[in-house]
Order: structure tokens, then C-alpha cells, then sequence
């Protein structure tokens, strides 16, 4: 408890120096004792991510899905509503997205992808938004909610692709590749940076606009600031919190789909794990400004590219290699909520 | 009179307190001293920057300059910890308290000596029943602090810094929430810690506070202090005159026009408590337009609820409220109503009334945010939502920065000016004002006073709830009064008496 107010005293940057040579500490502590050595898992990190264009380009794959998520969650994190269950919603947006455009493979591309991309906000959306009415109707704790439907998401993933969308072929847990019209292309030849980025940032634009500039991202921002001080003034409060947990969800899984049509091309099991999780990290660095939620995520797709390299360069294990990026995002998570702590409470 | 001044080091002393918000100067070079067993009284207008003291005092806020001792010896707080650990203990302006938490539990927190593992708050509920009993602050050691009212909230408060040792006592506004009957027994209780010596310092905008229990009193006007003298050796039209530099009249309401067809409409209104009890039983009531409809008596007995209920904010246990004829649960949604001008001064301003961390023009937006002139196709205009705070800012002498300023960063009495404001702004017709003057100074209120009775004139109807009578009986040409589980009236002010009024809400018929 000392130490921690003793950092809380600290003047800002000290204070987020303070946590990060905190954090550095203990990973080293941890590598070493495991008989690894913390400069060359550094070095490989680095290498790995940002030291060739194979890597970048797997960085900025890697950033899309959080992107979108961080995005999802920053719009629930305006209303103080806690979306801990992306994952979950990126699941379902996939489902939406692989169930429906297997259904009708006859369409155009060009139809076909923007309603199959239509039918992942929806999903992604319903599995948000049945937490969102949880909330506002019950008052049920919306952390918990959206954890446990991600659970029934993981599960629902798993019963899809071994019976309703398993492959024709029957062999592996997985879905039918989806029609060739829903791919999206690569953006930039002989890379696997497809066209999802394009989509990701549009979501950004449009994000930052309907949040800064529109009488809902007030309304949203007002509700999580004094509900009963919204709710006195004419605004449904309950209807909003619904709402932010529904567009969430909407996001993550236009998240799940950028990623299975980016990425994948069928359903599979664990095909964005850990992406929802992570995306909460995302979008509290990026102090739930849209703008900034494309390099935090791009911070976090350093660390989680660089991170798989650990296990393949040096055979560090993977939970340990977990272990590792968890504490990263911690480190982060508190440095960001410290810098905001600045911010002095008035009486009068 | 007070307890007796005595000589010998001062116990607190004050030197040179100087403290900047940006380029506002909040406090000057203010010194002030405090013996044992004095209750000095701390006088000035609203953003006069008597909190701002306090708190430094408090170690809420560290000073720019100058420097406090106790008994002759430095101190310096860095936290209200240390403060508290010196025995200065704070009852702020706007309560502190977690709403989720138990009385007993709020009043735990913060208290390093109670035992954690296992858990016991027998100690304090023990000094609890003590204090309380002391000094008659009747309180329930177990009820929610939230559902609590606004006035219970306060006494819990007070419990709190009693229970924590105090040598010293801030008391921010103590009575502007407190009942006639609740301040006077906070003043037995002031009396008889002062006896004991602990010190009090009372800031207040009523003289009659002042002149009630203090010893002394020192005015503050714009950062400086502008007068400290014992209180034998001044009256009210000097402390008036060194607060405001003028002297204030309270309006009067001559009425020019009689009322025309009613607006709100009450028939056979029951409401029932949270656990069941009658709140308010078969009231009818209207308000027409150009009419001010005082509703008096202690609070918690239902006026906050029937504010609700009219605000289409609360549904009724029975009967039917009417806004212009249509009924308003049914068809209207607080949002509509807002639409249909009716606007609404909250008792409880930092919990219903406003966004403490937005900037002042955000907080005129929330009041507005379907009005075209802030929302165009639900595009917000902020300039526009710019430009009209920067005229409420002008036309009701809100002390602040600017219209980018934060709600939070105002004094309290310029926050309510701040919500008056926005809420008669464009296109009122319906005004329910809960204690609208509640913690402004004396020519605040005035001002507001005159600008209720300028828009009755210009026929706008209003729910006046007020627990001072005399403002009531000022400005209402009907009068409702609620007490004991009872509404009496509605009677025209012209065929009743103060006294008669008075009576009612004591409860007697
Ligand atoms: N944290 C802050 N940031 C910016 N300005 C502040 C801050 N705290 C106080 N002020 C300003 O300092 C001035 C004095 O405020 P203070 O709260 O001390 O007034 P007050 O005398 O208590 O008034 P009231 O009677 O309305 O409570 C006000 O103009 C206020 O806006
Ligand atoms: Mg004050």
C-alpha cells in the first residue's frame, strides 16, 4: 500500500516510468527463473514485430481486429458500461457472417460481402445486446453478463463448427471455406495486409465523428457521467446503456468477420483468441478516443507478434509467453488509469 | 453570546493563505486566527472564496503561499489525512459520503484505528450513539446512505468528523439543507463542543446562523478578507454592506395580471414510500399559468416526489397529474415534457442536476439537447451552445472562467446559478423549482427571487418547494403545506396568515 501511494504521488511521466521499469522488473525476474535470458527475449520481441516487413506486416494484420473491438469497447466505456465479453461478440459476428454468406453463395461478391458483413454487426450486436438489456432492465451487472455469454459464445462456436457449419467433408471441427466473393484482398502485394485495415479505419472515422460531433455521442457521454442527471433532462438513460452495449457488440463482430474474411476464409476454433481481452487494454490506453485506438492497438499487435516469436526463436513456452504479454498490458492499463488520476476531486 | 475568548497562543492561525486557480485569484494574502472554544463565522458572497479557504485548511488543497499553525507550532497537510490526524475535521458543502455504504460504514471509512480482521464497528457505532446523542443529531447507524435524504445525509456528515476527535470543526454551509427545528439543534450542538473547546468555523449565507452562535465572524469578499471583528462589534447592515458593498432588498410580488388556465393539473395523487407507508394521500392541486404554487413544510414529507412525479419521472401509486390537459402517464415521456417547456430545478444539483467534469457549455447543452437551436439533425452545436452559456454567464453573474470552465471548478452558489440559467432558458413554461436559493448569497437571492415573480408575470407557472417559509409566503399566491404524512391546502395566500402557515407544518391543524 505504501509504494503504491507513494507512486500515486508521483508527478505523471515518473509515475508511468515508475510502473513500466516496475513491469520490466518482474518479467525479467520471471524469464531468468524460467533460465531465459530478458535481453535476447527482448531483442527476439522486437526483431520479430518491427524487424522485418514480414513482421510489420503481421503487426498491422494483428491490429485490425483489435482496432475494431478497442473501438466496440470504448463506445460501452462512454457510457461506463464495462464490455468484457468482446470475445464473445466476436464469435457471433463470425457466426453471422460464415452462416450467412455460405447460405446464399449464389450472390456477387458484391452483394454478398456487405451483407454478410451487415449479418456479423448483427450478430456481434444481439450478443452485446442482450447484456445491454440485461443491464438496463434488471440492473445486472454487465461485467458479468458479458463474461458469461462469452463463455455460451465459445461453447456455441464449438457446437457450430461440429454440427450446423461443420465442412462438408466432415473431417475437422471447421466450417466450408467461405465463397471467394467475400474474401477480402490482400492491399499490398506479396503481404497478407488486406483490405479489413481500410474497413477498421473507416469504423475509426465514423466512430470519432458520431462520438464527438453527434447528439448521440453526448447523449452517451452524459449517461456515464450522472445517469440521473441525463435521465432528469429528458434522456432514456436505460435506452442508452442498451444501446452502447448493442453497438459494442456490433463492432466486435465486424471485428470477428474483418478477421475471418481477412485472415482465415472459415470458421474455426480459436480463430481470434484472447482479441476481446486484449481490445479492453486497447481502448483504455487510448483514453476511449477513436483516434487514438489505432496506435494503441498497434502497440498491442507489437507485443502479440513479437510474443509468438518468443516461443518459436527461443522454445519459451507459451504460458509463459502469456504470462509475459499479461503483464505488459497490466503495466499499461495501471500507467493509464495513474495518468488520470491527476485529475482533483472539488467539494463545492 | 459565545463561550469567552481566551488569551494565550491562538490555537489555529492562519498566515497570508494565497491561492490561484489559473489567473483567478481565489484567496489574497488571508490570515486568520482561531482560539479554543470560538465559533468564528465565515461570511461572503458566492465564489468569495470561503470554501477554498476551508479547504486548504482542511488539506484538501495545498496552498501557493503562506502557512498554518496549530498552537503556535507549523503544520502542513498534504492530504485531508493529516489534517484530519491534526484534529481538524470538515463537513464539506456538497456531502462526501458513499451512497452504497451504511451510515456506520461511511463513518468507518478513513478511520485508521479500527480493526480490520476480523471487523468491528462496535467501537464506533458505540461513539456514534454517543455524539449523536450529545449533541441530539438524530441519525439510523444502519441505513443506506443513498436512501437517505438529503437533510439525513448531512447529519451523518456531521456524526462522522464528531466521531473522528475534532478540535477544530468546519462546517461548509451546515444549515442551508438543515430544517428551522434541525439547525437549531446543530447549534445546541455547536454550543455545547465550544463549551468544551473545540472550535467551530460556520460558514453560512444566513446572518441569522451568524448571529446565533458565533463569537466572531470575518468576511470575504472576491479572495480578500474584508472584515474580522468580534460579533459585539458589528451588526447586519455592516457585514451586508462588507460582503456585497451595497445593501440588498428582498422583492416584493406585487402581482400585475391574474393567472390564466392551469398547466399542471393534480387529481387524488396517492404516492406510497419504498416500504409501503403513505407519502402523500388524495392530493388535488393545480398550477395555472402566471400562478406560483409555494409547497412548504419539512422536507422528506413528499414534495421531492410529487417534483418527480410531475417531471414524468416517477409513476403515481394513484390518480392522474395532467400537463396542458393531456395526461401525463400515458402518452409523455420526460423528454416530451421538456419539449412542452416544462423545466426542473433538482433539490439534489450534484446527484439529478449537472455533469460536474463537462465544461459549462456542455452542461447547457444537456438541458437543451433536443432543442434545434443545439441540435441540428442530430448535429450538436456547440458554438451555439457556447454562445448562450457565455449570456447566462452575463446575465446571471456566474463567477466562472468561461463557458469552457468545468461545472466542478464553480463555487456551489455558482453552479445553481449556472443550472438556473440553462433551465429557464428558451421556451419555459412550467417550473418546478426545488429550493432554487438553497446556498446562494443574499443578493443571489434576491436576484432569482425576482426573476421567479418576473416569470410568473410573464405567465409561466411554477411549483415553488421551499423549507424557508418566508420565502414562500414572498412569492406564492397559493400555498401548499406538507408535514407529518399531511398536505394542508391548497390556500390563497391572501386568506391565510404566516403564523397559520407556520402552524401547519409543525403539524398542528
Ligand atoms: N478547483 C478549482 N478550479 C478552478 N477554479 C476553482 C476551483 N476551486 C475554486 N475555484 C474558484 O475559486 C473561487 C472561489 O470558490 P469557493 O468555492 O471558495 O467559493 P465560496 O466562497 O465557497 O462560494 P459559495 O458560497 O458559492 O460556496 C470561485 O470563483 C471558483 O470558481
Ligand atoms: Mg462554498
Amino acid at each position: 500500500m505504501r509504494s503504491i501511494q507513494f507512486i500515486a504521488n508521483l508527478p505523471a511521466p515518473w509515475r508511468v516510468a515508475a510502473i513500466a521499469f516496475a513491469g520490466a522488473l518482474l518479467i525479467s525476474a520471471l524469464l531468468l527463473a524460467a533460465g531465459f535470458s530478458p535481453l535476447q527475449a527482448l531483442f527476439v520481441l522486437i526483431e520479430q514485430s518491427l524487424g522485418n516487413g514480414n513482421g510489420l506486416s503481421e503487426v498491422v494484420v494483428r491490429s485490425v481486429p483489435l482496432t475494431l473491438a478497442g473501438l466496440g469497447i470504448a463506445v460501452a466505456f462512454r457510457a461506463r458500461v464495462f464490455n468484457v465479453g468482446a470475445d464473445g461478440q466476436i464469435i457471433f459476428g463470425a457466426i453471422g457472417f460464415v452462416g450467412f454468406s455460405l447460405a446464399l453463395p449464389g450472390l456477387s461478391g458484391w452483394v454478398l460481402l456487405p451483407l454478410s458483413m451487415v449479418a456479423a454487426i448483427v450478430g456481434g450486436g444481439l450478443w452485446g445486446g442482450i447484456a445491454g438489456v440485461l443491464r438496463a432492465r434488471y440492473n445486472a451487472n454487465e461485467i458479468i453478463v458479458t463474461i458469461m455469454l462469452t463463455y455460451v459464445a465459445f461453447q456455441a462456436l464449438g457446437w457450430a463448427i461440429r454440427g450446423p457449419l461443420q465442412e462438408s467433408a466432415q473431417i475437422f471441427p471447421r466450417s466450408d471455406a467461405v465463397p471467394d466473393g467475400v474474401l477480402l484482398g490482400t492491399m499490398i502485394e506479396g503481404t497478407r495486409l488486406h483490405w479489413g485495415l481500410a474497413i477498421a479505419l473507416l469504423a475509426v472515422a465514423a466512430t470519432y465523428v458520431a462520438l464527438r460531433y453527434t447528439s448521440f455521442g453526448f447523449r452517451l457521454d452524459a449517461v456515464g457521467e450522472n445517469p440521473l442527471a441525463a435521465r432528469f433532462s429528458g434522456i432514456r438513460d436505460r435506452t442508452m446503456i442498451a444501446l452502447s452495449l448493442t453497438i459494442s457488440g456490433g463492432l466486435a463482430g465486424l471485428a470477428g468477420a474483418v478477421e475471418i474474411a481477412g485472415v482465415h476464409g472459415r470458421l474455426q476454433d480459436a480463430f481470434a483468441e484472447g482479441t476481446g481481452i486484449t481490445a479492453i487494454a486497447v481502448a483504455l490506453l487510448a483514453r476511449l478516443n477513436p483516434l487514438f485506438i489505432p496506435l494503441t492497438a498497434l502497440m498491442f499487435a507489437v507485443l502479440s507478434v513479437g510474443a509468438s516469436g518468443l516461443q518459436r526463436q527461443l522454445g519459451i513456452p507459451f504460458p509463459l509467453v502469456h504470462i509475459v504479454e499479461a503483464i505488459v498490458i497490466l503495466a499499461f492499463v495501471i500507467a493509464g488509469a495513474l495518468q488520470n488520476a491527476d485529475r482533483g476531486v472539488r467539494d463545492a | 453570546m459565545g463561550p469567552a475568548r481566551d488569551a494565550g497562543a491562538p490555537l489555529l492561525e492562519l498566515r497570508g493563505i494565497t491561492k490561484c486557480f489559473g489567473r483567478l485569484t481565489a484567496n489574497d494574502d488571508i490570515s486568520l486566527r482561531v482560539s479554543r472554544g470560538e465559533v468564528v463565522g465565515l461570511l461572503g458572497e458566492n465564489g468569495a472564496g470561503k470554501s477554498t479557504l476551508m479547504n486548504v485548511l482542511s488539506g484538501l488543497i495545498q496552498p501557493d503561499q503562506g502557512d498554518i499553525s496549530l498552537t503556535g507550532k507549523a503544520v502542513s497537510f498534504a492530504s485531508p489525512r493529516d489534517a484530519v490526524a491534526a484534529g481538524i475535521g470538515m463537513v464539506h458543502q456538497h456531502f462526501m459520503l458513499v451512497p452504497t455504504l451504511s451510515v456506520i460504514e461511511n463513518i468507518a471509512l478513513g478511520d485508521r484505528s479500527l480493526r480490520l480482521f476480523p471487523l468491528d464497528l462496535s467501537g464506533i457505532r458505540d461513539r456514534l450513539a454517543k455524539v449523536s446523542n450529545q449533541v441530539g443529531l438524530e441519525v439510523d447507524p444502519d441505513a443506506t446512505v443513498g436512501r437517505l435524504g438529503i437533510g439525513e445525509q448531512q447529519r451523518v456528515e456531521i456524526a462522522r468528523v464528531l466521531c473522528h476527535d475534532a478540535r477544530i470543526l468546519i462546517l461548509d454551509e451546515p444549515t442551508a439543507v438543515l430544517t428551522p427545528e434541525e439547525s437549531t439543534q446543530l447549534f445546541e450542538a455547536v454550543r455545547s463542543m465550544a463549551a468544551a473547546g473545540t472550535s467551530v468555523i460556520l460558514i453560512s449565507h444566513k446572518l441569522d446562523d451568524i448571529f446565533g452562535i458565533c463569537s466572531r465572524v470575518a468576511v470575504l469578499r472576491q479572495g480578500r478578507k474584508v472584515l474580522d471583528a468580534p460579533l459585539d462589534e458589528t451588526d447586519r447592515d455592516a457585514l451586508v454592506h462588507a460582503m456585497v458593498g451595497d445593501t440588498v432588498s428582498a422583492p416584493h410580488g406585487e402581482r400585475v395580471s391574474p393567472p390564466g388556465p392551469p398547466i399542471v393539473t393534480v387529481k387524488d395523487l396517492r404516492l406510497k414510500r419504498d416500504n409501503g407507508a403513505t407519502l402523500i394521500d388524495d392530493l388535488n392541486v393545480e398550477v395555472r399559468a402566471g400562478e406560483i404554487l409555494g409547497v412548504a413544510g419539512i422536507e422528506g414529507n413528499g414534495q421531492r416526489e410529487l417534483a418527480e412525479c410531475i417531471a414524468g419521472l416517477r409513476r403515481p401509486d394513484a390518480g392522474e397529474i395532467s400537463y396542458d390537459g393531456e395526461p401525463i402517464y400515458g402518452s409523455m415521456t420526460p423528454r416530451r415534457l421538456r419539449q412542452m417547456g416544462l423545466r426542473h430545478i433538482t433539490e439534489d444539483r450534484h446527484g439529478t442536476g449537472i455533469l460536474p467534469d463537462q465544461p459549462l457549455s456542455e452542461n447547457h447543452l444537456l438541458g437543451h439537447i433536443r432543442n434545434p437551436r443545439f441540435n441540428r439533425r442530430s448535429w450538436l452545436q456547440r458554438h451555439a451552445a457556447k454562445e448562450a452559456t457565455a449570456s447566462i454567464i452575463d446575465q446571471y453573474d456566474v463567477r466562472a472562467a468561461g463557458a469552457d470552465a468545468p461545472m466542478g471548478s464553480l463555487s456551489g452558489g455558482n453552479q445553481q446559478k449556472a443550472v438556473l440559467g440553462r433551465e429557464l432558458a428558451d421556451g419555459i413554461r412550467f417550473l418546478i423549482a426545488a429550493h432554487p436559493t438553497r446556498g446562494l448569497d443574499i443578493r443571489t437571492i434576491a436576484f432569482i427571487q425576482r426573476q421567479l415573480l418576473e416569470l410568473r408575470d410573464a405567465g409561466v407557472g411554477i411549483l415553488l418547494i421551499s423549507s424557508d417559509l418566508n420565502e414562500i409566503w414572498r412569492l406564492s399566491d397559493t400555498i401548499l403545506v406538507f408535514g407529518g404524512g399531511n398536505a394542508f391546502g391548497p390556500v390563497s395566500a391572501e386568506t391565510t396568515s404566516l403564523p397559520e402557515v407556520g402552524a401547519w407544518m409543525a403539524g398542528h391543524q
